[in-house]
């Protein structure tokens, strides 16, 4: 039955080769368009989380949907014991955010200022590697301030000005002082850009009165893969008014964002898998039509339709198997290309600046589970076009069937 | 069925005009000609209470000026209120800074007031579209709704106000969404120079997690309408007056 079905296949070269080619094409396609999607996807939140959210972050309860000083973390002592003995966390650092009025002579802004442990804060955000001018801050800084380029823009102001920052101190009293602008960052996230300012938390906890205080305590771990479990073995950890909160959480409305897109995604490919599946059934019926005598024949000479379904069912598999192995062979080492050189697309940054897009990369993202089942749609498509054909095949009789012009 | 729709007119735009007469009443009656007052300002949050004491002249709607005297880390600090525009002076920093729009909505001193509290308070008159809900006694509840051009904070303010001496009673505001975010009680109240005061003012947010947060107004020393110097509503009053 092997070595027939191998012969229909080589004697029916047109059909074959069509099939062939159009088998090949969608999957190939369908491999790298995932590949690509998914790729675009884990970079923009790669991106966002490598600029200032990180891996996870630890809160006391209540903060994240109220905010304020009444839900600070009040002994960060304690979670930095926590967290140095708690296996899989690479670094980590408390914040103190607040949000303050940053002044000078001619103009007022409202900014996020935000307390940070300057050299571990290197390991954490893209705060140092952003620079845009001056310099990063450094952990020995007193009244030094390291703005977002927009706000630096909005308050006209340059590395060596002096901005007066007035805001609250977590006694709720006034918070003010005169600080020097050190340098300033351009992460390209424009929000991100026009809203924050960092200090050093040293400084910072003397004019805000919060010493061992934090919002939260930032960390980034060994292997994002195994987040999960570093943030379960952290919850059991940690104090019971303390929570663990992944990058997934923080980040929900983004992750969910993605996740339509995704489905709008496959939608697309969808379409474009309708109009494969219903040329390939047409080329399939057309020359299961054109082979009526030849099964008529086979029948005549024992065969029953079983065995004609059997031998038209075999000849697609050869096939399929045939042209999604080859369509895995060249799709795997493209998605593996590429997400080790990333295509370069220049502007696109500056496009999708809103998304967290921070450079003009987009890499592809190489799963082996994805495109496996990538390749294994297109083959049960395949499988699925040659059945009505097969079914039409099989109501003729032999006579029928050999009678047929 | 005319006449059935122009008495319904009628009496819409009767009570629609008697709402507006009654909030400009309890303005006039809190605001007078001019006014002196001193205050303390009790903040309770989740993790504290702190007190506040702050020395207050306003002329009219739009003039006001605020010096803090009490906690010491805070004291010198002086607020302006010209027109609709807030102006601060921090002595720490030898600094005049003006107020921007975006910071309005940030907590005043980290009671439950905020900025836009400090500059608008006055103008309900203005802003707002008055009708009378119900009538019990004395006491008349008033809906105060947005005016389509009006750039204002709350979606709705429910106000009960006691007609026997233009005070109000209890208020309730609303966000655009029509959900309640806070309440203000008002009692204890003085005569000063024919002026009915609620000497003690009670806020209260309505939000998720600040149960326990209040913010409580006690009025003392409260002079009507003995004029107040024109030097105190200048930018050179912050500085001047800070000392």
């Amino acid at each position: 039955m092997f070595s027939l079905a191998l012969k229909n296949l080589l004697h029916y070269k047109g059909r074959t080769v069509v099939t062939f080619a159009l088998t090949f094409l969608s999957s190939l396609l369908f491999i790298v368009y995932v590949a690509f999607m998914d790729g675009w996807h884990e970079h923009m939140l790669k991106s966002s989380l490598d600029v200032y959210n990180n891996a996870l972050h630890v809160y006391k309860k209540g903060y994240r949907e109220e905010g304020g000083y009444d839900y600070l973390i009040e002994n960060v002592k304690s979670v930095d014991a926590v967290l140095r003995a708690t296996p899989g966390i690479k670094a980590y650092a408390p914040r103190l955010e607040s949000f303050a009025l940053l002044s000078t002579e001619k103009d007022s802004a409202g900014a996020m200022v935000v307390g940070i442990e300057a050299e571990k804060e290197r390991l954490l955000s893209k705060a140092a590697a952003s620079l845009h001018a001056g310099r990063y801050l450094e952990d020995n800084d007193t009244d030094a301030i390291y703005l977002g380029v927009e706000l630096a823009h909005r308050l006209k102001v340059k590395p060596g000005d002096v901005v007066a920052l007035i805001g609250t101190a977590t006694d709720y009293s006034f918070a003010a002082d005169n600080f020097k602008v050190v340098g300033t960052f351009k992460t390209g996230l424009f929000e991100f850009d026009a809203s924050l300012a960092f200090v050093n938390k040293a400084y910072d906890d003397t004019l805000m009165m919060s010493a061992n205080m934090a919002s939260y305590v930032v960390a980034s771990v060994d292997d994002l893969d195994r987040l999960d479990g570093v943030v379960s073995d952290l919850r059991k950890r940690l104090a019971s008014d303390l929570e663990a909160v992944p990058w997934s959480t923080l980040m929900h409305a983004q992750v969910e964002a993605m996740g339509v897109d995704s489905v709008f995604g496959y939608i697309s490919m969808g379409v474009f898998f309708v109009v494969i599946f219903f040329v390939i059934m047409i080329f399939s019926f057309l020359n299961i039509v054109g082979r009526t005598r030849e099964l008529g024949m086979l029948r005549a000479i024992g065969l029953s339709p079983r065995d004609v379904t059997k031998l038209l069912m075999l000849e697609m598999l050869l096939l399929a198997t045939g042209a999604v192995a080859l369509s895995i062979a060249v799709g795997a080492p493209i998605a593996w290309y590429y997400e080790l050189h990333p295509i370069v697309i220049q502007g696109i940054a500056e496009a999708y600046k809103e998304y967290g897009i921070v450079n003009d990369q987009i890499p592809m993202r190489f799963n082996v589970f994805t495109i496996l089942w990538n390749g294994g749609v297109v083959f049960a498509l395949n499988v699925l076009a040659v059945i009505y054909p097969i079914a039409v095949a099989n109501r003729n009789t032999p006579i029928e069937a050999m009678q047929h012009v | 069925m005319r006449i059935l729709t122009l008495w319904l007119i009628g009496a819409m735009l009767l009570f629609a005009s008697e709402a507006e007469e009654i909030i400009k009443k309890v303005e006039d009656n809190f605001r007078g000609e001019n006014v002196y007052m001193k205050m303390k300002m009790v903040i309770t949050s989740e993790r504290s209470q702190r007190t506040v004491e702050v020395e207050s002249w306003a002329e009219g709607k739009k003039k006001s000026f605020m010096k803090i005297l009490y906690p010491p880390r805070d004291q010198g600090i002086t607020f302006l209120k010209l027109d609709q525009q807030l102006w601060q002076y921090v002595p720490k920093i030898e600094r005049i800074v003006k107020i921007p729009p975006s910071m309005m909505l940030q907590s005043w001193m980290g009671s439950d007031f905020t900025n836009d509290d400090m500059v608008k308070e006055s103008s309900i008159s203005d802003d707002y579209d008055a009708k009378i809900l119900k009538k019990e006694g004395s006491v008349v509840t008033i809906a105060l709704t947005p005016k389509p051009d009006a750039a204002v904070v709350w979606g709705k303010i429910v106000s009960e106000i006691d007609t026997g001496n233009d005070t109000q009673v209890h208020d309730v505001f609303y966000d655009d969404f029509g959900k309640e975010v806070r309440e203000m009680f008002y009692g204890e109240v003085k005569t000063f120079n024919g002026h009915h005061i609620p000497t003690v003012m009670r806020i209260k947010p309505l939000e998720k997690g600040k149960g326990k947060n209040e913010s409580r107004v006690i009025l003392s020393d409260v002079v009507y309408d003995q004029g107040v110097s024109d030097s105190y509503f200048t930018k050179q009053a912050l500085k001047r007056y800070s000392r």
